[in-house]
């Protein structure tokens, strides 16, 4: 029992946490609060699906393309559509919200509202201290925790990873130690969405494809990202095991209350955020001057 | 009889003074007007029915803008106290048998209560903190919802209400009179002592606490009057439609809100009324294109932002009219000087 | 700058002038409304199954009214139900007042079409639902004939005898694996999505079951779109089960069969997933969903003579295999021939037309019980059970039920490697 709980938690927590990491990401540099985070998580995994199920392309090229043209993509729907209205963060939010129903209705039109599946990358299951395990799910662990460690080593050992801590930290006096705050914001979105395109690419063999799961993830990475404190890596880290293993818990000791999972989560959330308003380890922003 | 006419020469005169001057304001008359005596011309229940619907959510929406408009409480859950009133006046109309004089405002009055509830946890939070938080509280209900079928009657809601009037004209008028009277009760507030303070706290929360007043109760009285109106829009919409279900709670309902007030232009009453106007219609005059329906929805919005940030009507408003440089009182764009003061408007 | 306002807002009235003022068609036709949520199969399966009974029905010269034949004309109307309700109310007004529709087929969600029910009443138009099954709506026949006696309901079976049906091949599967596998008793998880359709089948399960002989070993409840239920089927691997009774409507049915086909969990998986009804559940689950086994409307056998006819021709024209909702093949047939019979299109004299209903439909042989509901039994409409075997979708029950095999029926299968598992 303990240790369902325990790997189940981990393999949910660790998806969670890359959707969160980019999410916070984004925000912190660039204060864009980008509900179309995970409309693009979707769209990578229909990208994937496209390239598997009609052009015939191995899972494996696919998901590295995918990640890369929807990278792509948001950087060009940045400068399009969020770019020029930066200064309204109102209009932002609104906007990032149409962007993800364009990205929903292109989807629907595409694909109708059937369920669709991509076949694992790697099949069977393994047995772990007695709890069984698809490989997928292993992989997909595995791959997270990968991308996890790299993040981190951007962000913390390269120039660029500087870079965007400064500018999260402190726009203005980042743009005049001559970091393109502007340049850098749009970097910043390419780099969480790929993240989001990557957490993607590996759930597409585990969850079924609709046009409307970005739904689910985007409000379970809104209460993690909530929880841990906008803007914070580590709180987002440790917000999504805190809510995925919440999630596992609801399930396994509440097998009648399962569909109540979510609930549950944002629940939590709201709890810590009366307790402590800026999240676990945010940071009490002062007024933007 | 001299009291009488005194009293019309009154009204004439605050008329020509006050809404022929502005061609806002004539609009917003030729608005009620038309919409008062288009029954005259057609009774086409297609149509009656969509005009109905849009003037139950143009006061949701207004609603909405009273609290995140004018106070600055982003909320992303308003759908929470349209769900939370639809519910109740249902319950109350169907296990009490309460006719819908009553069981619309009771129904306002547990929204209102539920305006409480969220309120409180959001005194804390600000910006995008308060606007995820209050997201999250129609959701979590959804969740009760499902847990007590017996009460709510799970995913197939409550139905079998009685009808608001029993006729579709009734409904009609009951839901336009009371859609122009409430938008202009609500515009009212905003211009009131209170409104202003409301304003104020949005702007600048440290100032106006600076300045002696209790910011939480007005946030609080903020919470609950949103509440409480956007409760009458949904003990109305549970009485037309003669059913209230988990629908009434969806994120996909408040984000549609926040859609119709931003592109109709925040903080303004009249403005997410418009945006509801234009908006819902055009939604049901796509169903032409049945694929592209929502796509060309999102377009029109994205387009909107990009070009007219400020929302459509606060757009509009710039081209014609001009605000005064020394008085601030708004005036007629092709105006040479003030119609108060006498300054050069350029 | 003005003058381009001036042109769009022309335009723009030119539109609006445009869409409120079309009206419906003149010239003498049958205008059936199929409303239904177009862009999802359920929609299409509405429009499909009528669009099949009605270029037949006009190819034969159209529907004989008196000493007139008139021809079909279907009006496809998107209720959107699953997104919206007002959509839905909209899109059935839209349909009465303004197409001036005779009649209307479809209908899915059962929160809509209370609703959607309602507007047809007021309307006095005939309304052949295809697809919602919740009592209450015949129920409301029953309460108040005067003003209901115009809604008639063609399939699914009502879930009164859905719940029946399920049990029947739930029993059928523990028979076979006692037998099979030398279980002395039989433990069954059950899963059913949280959704109010399945909590009387819980409740029903929870206290019959023990008096079939079997147990119990736990009750989950997973969302209907939950995307990930590793949790639960570990659950359910550590509590012994051998089956696994579910009860899916929504994609938790796919979610599922992928990961207990993935994890090979010992249990065998009967129930309602309608999912699995689909052609399109092969392919979603990457095979995993074999031996997966539900309740389903069509099957490839003979139900009737008319039944295999039905599925080539549909799965020719529309690629894919007929769902329930393709019932409106049924409806369009039943509405023709009472008009025909009654010689008329009144709605008034054809309700009791339409009452005496015996027709040989696709899927079995429809008649109207008292509340105007599709009656359910062995001669009848009985529904089917099919299981995926390798690739394809068998009907495995009715075989030797009551005595009644439909022609093409297979035997059950039990999974290979459930079998493995307790042959040890």
């Amino acid at each position: 029992m303990i240790q369902n709980i325990i790997i189940n938690g981990l393999i949910n927590g660790s998806i969670y946490a890359l959707l969160a990491i980019g999410f916070s990401l984004v925000f912190g540099v660039a204060r864009i609060v980008n509900i179309a985070h995970t409309a693009f998580y979707m769209l990578a995994a229909y990208v994937i699906y496209v390239g598997f199920h009609y052009l015939g392309i191995s899972p494996y090229v696919a998901m590295p393309l995918a990640i890369i043209i929807v990278g792509l993509l948001s950087v060009v729907c940045y400068k399009l559509f969020i770019n020029p209205i930066r200064e309204h963060e109102a209009a932002v939010l609104i906007a990032t919200i149409a962007l993800a129903m364009v990205i929903q209705e292109a989807l629907l039109i595409g694909f109708g509202g059937h369920y669709l599946g991509v076949p694992p990358l790697v099949s069977g299951y393994s047995t772990i201290a007695g709890v069984k395990v698809t490989n997928q799910h292993l992989l997909a662990l595995g791959v997270a925790i990968l991308a996890l460690v790299g993040a981190w080593a951007l962000l913390m050992k390269t120039r660029l990873g500087l870079a965007l801590r400064a500018t999260a930290q402190d726009r203005e006096v980042a743009n005049l130690m001559g970091m393109n705050e502007a340049r850098v914001a749009m970097l910043t979105m390419g780099i969480s969405v790929m993240l989001a395109a990557l957490a993607g690419a590996i759930v597409v063999p585990l969850f079924v494809l609709d046009p409307h799961m970005w739904m689910h993830p985007l409000i379970m990475m809104l209460a993690i990202v909530v929880l841990g404190g906008l803007g914070s890596m580590k709180g987002s880290f440790i917000g999504s095991y805190i809510l995925a293993f919440a999630e596992v818990l609801v399930v396994f000791l509440l097998p009648m209350g399962a569909y109540l999972k979510g609930s549950v989560a944002l629940s939590i959330m709201i709890l810590v955020l009366l307790i402590r308003p800026e999240g676990l380890f945010g940071v009490a922003f002062e007024e933007e001057r | 009889m001299g009291l009488i006419a005194y009293y019309f020469r009154k009204a004439y005169t605050l008329f020509k003074g006050e809404v022929l001057v502005l061609p806002s304001r004539m609009a917003v008359l030729i608005f009620a007007i038309s919409l008062l005596v288009l029954p005259l011309f057609t009774q086409d229940s297609y149509l009656l029915r969509i005009l109905i619907l849009t003037n139950i959510f143009a006061i949701l929406a207004a609603s909405w803008d009273l609290l995140s408009g004018f106070t600055g409480q982003m909320n992303f859950g308003h759908a929470l106290f349209f769900g939370v009133a639809a519910y109740c006046t249902a319950i109350l109309n169907l296990r009490l048998g309460l006719p819908p004089w009553f069981s619309i405002p009771l129904g306002a009055m547990g929204a209102v209560l539920a305006g409480l509830i969220v309120g409180i946890p959001c005194l804390r939070l600000r910006g995008t903190y308060l606007a995820l938080t209050t997201l999250a509280f129609p959701i979590i209900l959804l969740g009760l919802v499902f847990a007590i079928p017996d009460v709510t009657g799970g995913e197939l809601g409550i139905s079998g209400i009685k009808r608001l009037t029993s006729s579709r004209l009734g409904d009609y008028y009951v839901t336009t009179l009371l859609m122009l009277i409430l938008g202009f009760v609500m515009w009212k507030i905003t211009d009131s002592k209170k409104g202003i303070i409301l304003h104020a706290i949005r702007e600048d929360e440290v100032a106006v606490r600076a300045s002696g007043i209790n910011t939480t109760r007005y946030k609080l009285l903020a919470f609950c009057l949103s509440g409480f109106f956007a409760g009458i829009a949904g003990g109305l919409y549970a009485h037309f439609m003669r059913t209230a279900g988990p629908s009434t709670l969806e994120v996909a309902l408040s984000f549609q809100i926040v859609i119709w007030a931003v592109f109709g232009g925040m903080v303004s009453i009249y403005g997410p009324v418009a945006g509801v106007f234009i908006l819902f219609p055009l939604l049901e005059f796509l169903r032409f294109m049945p694929k592209m329906r929502m796509l060309a929805f999102a377009i029109i919005v994205l387009m909107t932002l990009l070009y007219m940030p400020q929302g459509l009507i606060p757009w509009i408003r710039e081209k014609i009219e001009k605000e005064c440089p020394r008085c601030k009182i708004r005036n007629v764009a092709t105006r040479k000087t003030c119609r108060i003061c006498t300054a050069e408007l350029d | 700058m003005k003058k381009r306002n001036v042109v769009l807002s022309m335009l723009l009235a030119i539109c609006l002038v445009a869409t409120f003022g079309f009206s419906a068609w003149g010239g003498e036709v049958i205008k059936i409304g199929v409303i239904g949520p177009m862009q999802f199969t359920q929609g299409e399966g509405h429009w499909n199954g009528a669009t099949l009974a009605a270029e037949e029905i006009n190819a034969k010269g159209g529907v004989q009214v008196g000493d007139k034949n008139l021809p079909i004309v279907l009006i496809k109307v998107d209720s959107n139900e699953f997104v919206s309700l007002p959509d839905a109310t909209n899109a059935v007004e839209l349909a009465t007042s303004r197409y001036k529709v005779n009649y209307l087929v479809g209908g899915f969600r059962t929160e809509a079409v209370l609703v959607m029910q309602d507007i047809a009443m007021d309307n006095k138009t005939i309304f052949i639902g295809c697809g919602a099954a919740h009592p209450k709506l015949c129920g409301k026949v029953k309460a108040d004939y005067d003003r209901y006696k115009y809604w008639f309901r063609v399939t699914p079976i009502n879930s009164r005898f859905l719940v029946k049906v399920d049990f029947i091949l739930l029993g059928m599967v523990a028979k076979i694996m006692a037998k099979q596998l030398n279980i002395p008793k039989i433990k069954v998880a059950i899963v059913a999505e949280k959704a109010v359709w399945c909590d009387p089948i819980v409740g029903i399960a929870e206290k019959n079951l023990p008096k079939m002989g079997m147990e119990v070993v736990g009750v989950w409840r997973p969302s209907p779109v939950a995307t990930d239920v590793t949790a639960e089927l570990s659950a359910i691997q550590s509590s012994g089960a051998h089956i696994v009774f579910t009860s899916f409507s929504s994609s938790v049915g796919i979610t599922f069969a992928k990961q207990w086909g993935e994890l090979k969990v010992p249990a065998a998986a009967v129930g309602i997933n309608v999912e699995a009804q689909k052609d399109g559940f092969w392919a979603a689950t990457s095979g995993k969903g074999n031996y997966t086994l539900t309740i389903n409307t069509y099957g490839r056998v003979k139900i009737t003579d008319q039944t295999i006819d039905f599925f080539d021709k549909y799965r020719k024209k529309f690629k894919e295999a007929p769902n329930y909702t393709a019932g409106t093949y049924d409806a369009v047939y039943i509405l023709a021939e009472a008009i025909t019979k009654a010689g008329s299109l009144n709605p008034d004299k054809l309700v009791p037309v339409i009452e005496k209903t015996d027709r040989t439909g696709a899927s079995g042989r429809i008649v109207f019980d008292q509340t105007h509901d599709v009656t359910w039994g062995p001669g009848y409409v009985t529904s089917v059970g099919t299981q995926w075997q390798n690739g394809k979708n068998m009907v495995v029950w009715p075989y030797n039920w009551k005595g009644l095999t439909y022609e093409g029926a297979v035997p059950y299968l039990l999974p290979p490697w459930v079998v493995s598992h307790y042959k040890k």
